[in-house]
């Protein structure tokens, strides 16, 4: 599943920790959600939708496999 | 309980505690056990020190280390214990039949061990909503429920 964490992090000029703080998440996890390797829970996926002022679908796309699940 | 304790402490106090009955019991046992007593204390404080530096570090170990896990890293925590587990009760069972084939007399702790896992997953079923009364579908409100194969 693809996801627009990254592409919409470096837009807004964000680092990896201060998206981590404002979601309240680790460095890591953000990491693994960027690189498609850890699919985040409902809320966390609402929560990083929310921060971006998307919605859920917009930012996490099922039906491109691009990167991996 | 333990929220009133900092975070980065509470696992390495856990071991420590946990360590220091163990010692305590080879405290107990009288004769010259004390020293091994006093070996076990001083390995569990090296253990516990141990955990506390690596729980500052910034990566999932120290985070797990550190009681701070979000929820990849508890997931990662949870799956990790679930192999260990899972390994553990393949090891009983063929320590098990070992035990049976040699008409040894230690073969009990290993049926503890297996009968252990087999009542938590019991346990894990029912507390995480397996036995939950499940209702009926809504979709059928007011009208009795029909089989997919019967017309």
């Amino acid at each position: 599943m693809r996801n627009r964490v990254r592409e919409q992090r470096t837009q807004q000029g964000l680092s990896q920790s201060e998206l981590a703080a404002a979601l309240g998440v680790s460095r890591q996890t953000v990491i693994s959600i960027e690189g498609g390797r850890y699919l985040p829970s409902l809320p966390l996926a609402f929560a990083i939708a929310r921060f971006f002022d998307m919605t859920v679908d917009k930012m996490f796309d099922p039906d491109d496999e691009e990167a991996g699940t | 309980m333990m929220t009133f304790i900092r975070p980065r402490l509470r696992k390495p106090l856990r071991n420590a505690l946990a360590g220091t009955v163990f010692a305590a019991a080879w405290a107990l046992r009288g004769g010259n056990a004390w020293q091994l007593a006093i070996v076990a204390e001083v390995t569990v404080l090296v253990s516990a020190i141990t955990i506390y530096v690596r729980a500052g570090e910034d990566n999932d170990e120290g985070a797990l280390a550190g009681s701070r896990a979000d929820e990849r890293q508890k997931l990662l925590s949870l799956r990790s214990r679930a192999l260990g587990w899972n390994l553990a009760t393949v090891a009983a069972f063929i320590g098990l039949s070992i035990a049976v084939a040699v008409k040894a007399t230690w073969w009990w702790p290993f049926l503890v061990i297996l009968a252990v896992a087999a009542f938590g997953y019991l346990l894990g079923l029912s507390n995480y909503g397996v036995a939950e009364e499940i209702p009926a579908d809504d979709a059928n409100d007011g009208h009795p429920a029909r089989s997919p194969v019967s017309h």
